[in-house]
Parts: C-alpha cells; structure tokens; sequence
C-alpha cells in the first residue's frame, strides 16, 4: 500500500517539483564528508565494543537528526544510510535472538534452517556493506548513489519542493511562516 | 594547541565551600550524565574519524569541531571540580566560558603512517612515558589542590605557583589526549608549559 501510494505520488510530480541536484565542484569538503560519515555508521557497534545490531541503528539516527539539517545532499546520504540499515538491523536481530535461543537459553536446536538463516544474514550483510562503502566512497567525491528502493524515497523526501526543512546553506523559502506570533487582541 | 584557564585575583570562598559540599550533586552529576552519552558518541565518532584518515589522510572537519567543543565543555567541568575557576560551567557544547580556553587549530591533513603507529605502538611510545610522568603529576596535583583549598578558604587567593602547576598538568593530559585521538600529528612535549608549537 505504501510503496504504491509512493509511486502514485511519484508518477505525478514532474521535474519541476524537485530542487537541482548540485554538482560535485558546487558542494564543499565538509559537506562531502559529513555526508560520508553517514554511511560509516555502521561501524559504531564496533566502536562501542557491543556486538549489539542496534547500536548502529542508533548512530545512523543520531547522526541523521545532528546533520539533517546541515545541507539537501547530507540529508539526502544520511536518509538513504538510516533507510537501508533498518532491514539489515531486522534481519541480524533476528539471528542474535535465534543464536540466544540455541546456545544460551538451550530452547532451540541447531538445525538446516539456522545454518540456511545464518547465511542468509552473512549475505545480507556482505550486501549492505558492500553497497554502503561504495556509496560512501561516492558520497566523499560530491556523487549521488541511489539504492534500490531507499534511493528514490530519499530523494523524493529531500529533492521535493514540497520538503519543507530549512537548510543551513540554503535562503529559507519564500512561503516559510515567518509571523506566528500575533498580539492576543 | 591553546589551553588556558584564566587565574584569578581572588576566589569566592562561599563558592568553594558550596562546591565543596554539594558541587558532586549540582554540578558533577548532572554534567557527568550528559558528558556520558556525549563521550560515547564521542568515542563513535572518533573510530569512524580513524578510518576515514586511513583511508582520505583527513579528520572530518564536523566530527573534529566536535570532538574540540568536548573537550571544552570537559575543560571548563575540571576547572571548577578542582578550584581553579569560580562560577558555574554551562551546559552545551557550543557555550562559552569566562575563565577557560582551549584553541585546537584543525589539521589539513594526519598522517595515516602516524596513525597506524599510533594503534599499534601508542601505547609504548605515548601512554606509558607520558602516562609515567603525569601520574606522580596528579599525585601532586591533589597534594597542591588541598593546599590551594586551605589557601582560598583563609585569604580568597589561589597559590599562583599550584594554579599554573594544575594547568599545565591539564595542558600537557589534553595533549596527549589529542595526538592519541588523531587530532594532531605534534608529538606531546614532556612538557605543560606553552611553547611555540602553539597557535
């Protein structure tokens, strides 16, 4: 339902609906990179010590709401990071609570499914680190890199005319409301 | 680097025996619960900065900025929990202070060689010489904070010789602080006292 509601949404909007993507030359280094450090969030878990797939949920959204607002292209990589890391944390949740489950609280067996789960994950994660590292590599050289799925949706929320966010490198828009606060008579 | 806390003329007693008594509920607790996520973010940031220097040769200019308002707001928490400033340390890593400084002027590039040898010969090379030296240093640091707090408590002033011992202690920790957090590739001086490698 979403993702067709999504691309109905989609189908009606034209390129005028949507800011210019700036070039590499136009964004500055900091930008470049702070863009970058998006995608490397998914090392924090190993910063933290704590082999908890959480952990670097967290960071992605830490760092999602700290830089959202510096710049459309460091909104549009962290969105894009935050996006694709939720269905990886899901699917390694999945294994932490399986592997508790067997070789912990002894619930469980070791089984063909286990092994076909476990592998699936190591695949999944392969892709997902594969994928951030080459997005991160273009992210530090001012290049967009759009992923199946969370690329468009990133670039729909951040590119829109209708995104309301009020950058820091950027004029407020014309329409901002800028008189909220009225006397009371 | 440019570390500095301002020495004062004279020093509030009440201020000190308030600091003395409640300063761990009304001013360590409430800065340590924040500076405890912040430094874990902290700690987050920096490993993902070692990786980018290793492979760009750069500390992201974000992630550096915030690293320095860390230590800042570190800085100005010390100052107070050891006497060497008056006054309440504000909250916020973008917050000014009265009394303390710290300039850290961001490096173009680091040296990934440096950084390398940093991980894995650091700790022989850095930590345990200089870990050494500043350990006797902080044993006399609290034997000079004792005097000083007898001292401010009788006639307001602060000893000058054990406040500018106390700085230079905190000067030359956070020295070693940053060439072990890659924020600088100057080897630290066995030394607190300023020199001309500080801008």
């Amino acid at each position: 339902m979403f993702i067709l509601l999504f691309l109905e949404k989609k189908l009606q909007m034209t390129n005028n609906d949507y800011h210019p993507l700036p070039q590499p030359h136009e964004l500055t280094e900091r930008e470049k990179e702070d863009a970058m450090g998006a995608y490397l969030m998914m090392f924090a878990a190993l910063a933290t010590s704590l082999p908890l797939p959480v952990i670097n949920l967290i960071a992605a959204i830490v760092y999602y709401y700290v830089n959202r607002k510096k710049g459309r292209f460091i909104h549009f990589h962290c969105l894009q990071s935050l996006l694709s890391q939720l269905p990886t944390t899901l699917v390694n949740w999945g294994l932490l609570y399986w592997a508790l489950q067997i070789f912990f609280f002894k619930n469980f067996e070791v089984n063909d499914y286990f092994y076909a789960y476990l592998g699936f994950s190591i695949v999944a994660n392969l892709i997902y680190f594969i994928f951030s590292i080459a997005a991160a590599i273009r992210a530090r050289k001012g290049v967009f890199m759009y992923f199946i799925f969370f690329g468009p949706y990133a670039y729909q929320r951040v590119y829109a005319t209708q995104n309301s966010l009020v950058y820091e490198n950027e004029q407020p828009p014309a329409n901002a409301k800028q008189n909220l606060n009225k006397p009371p008579f | 680097m440019k570390l500095n806390i301002t020495y004062q003329e004279r020093y509030s007693r009440l201020e000190l025996l308030l600091r003395f008594i409640f300063g761990v509920f009304y001013i360590a607790l409430p800065h340590a619960f924040l500076l405890f996520f912040l430094g874990l973010w902290g700690a987050i940031l920096g490993f993902i900065a070692f990786i980018v220097i290793l492979f760009t040769g750069r500390y992201p200019e974000s992630m550096f900025i915030y690293q320095v308002q860390l230590l800042r707001w570190r800085l100005r928490l010390n100052a107070r929990l050891s006497n060497l400033s008056d006054g309440y340390p504000a909250f916020g890593l973008e917050s000014t202070d009265e009394y303390t400084s710290l300039e850290v002027s961001y490096p173009e590039r680091i040296s990934r060689g440096l950084t390398l040898v940093r991980l894995f010969f650091g700790i022989f090379y850095v930590s345990l010489p200089h870990g050494f030296i500043l350990f006797f240093r902080v044993l006399w640091g609290i034997i000079l904070s004792i005097y000083a707090f007898i001292s401010v408590l009788f006639t307001a002033k602060f000893h000058k010789g054990a406040h500018t011992f106390l700085v230079e202690t905190i000067r030359w920790n956070y020295r070693v602080l940053l060439y072990m957090g890659n924020m600088t590739d100057v080897y630290p001086p066995f030394s607190g006292k300023e020199t001309a490698n500080d801008q």
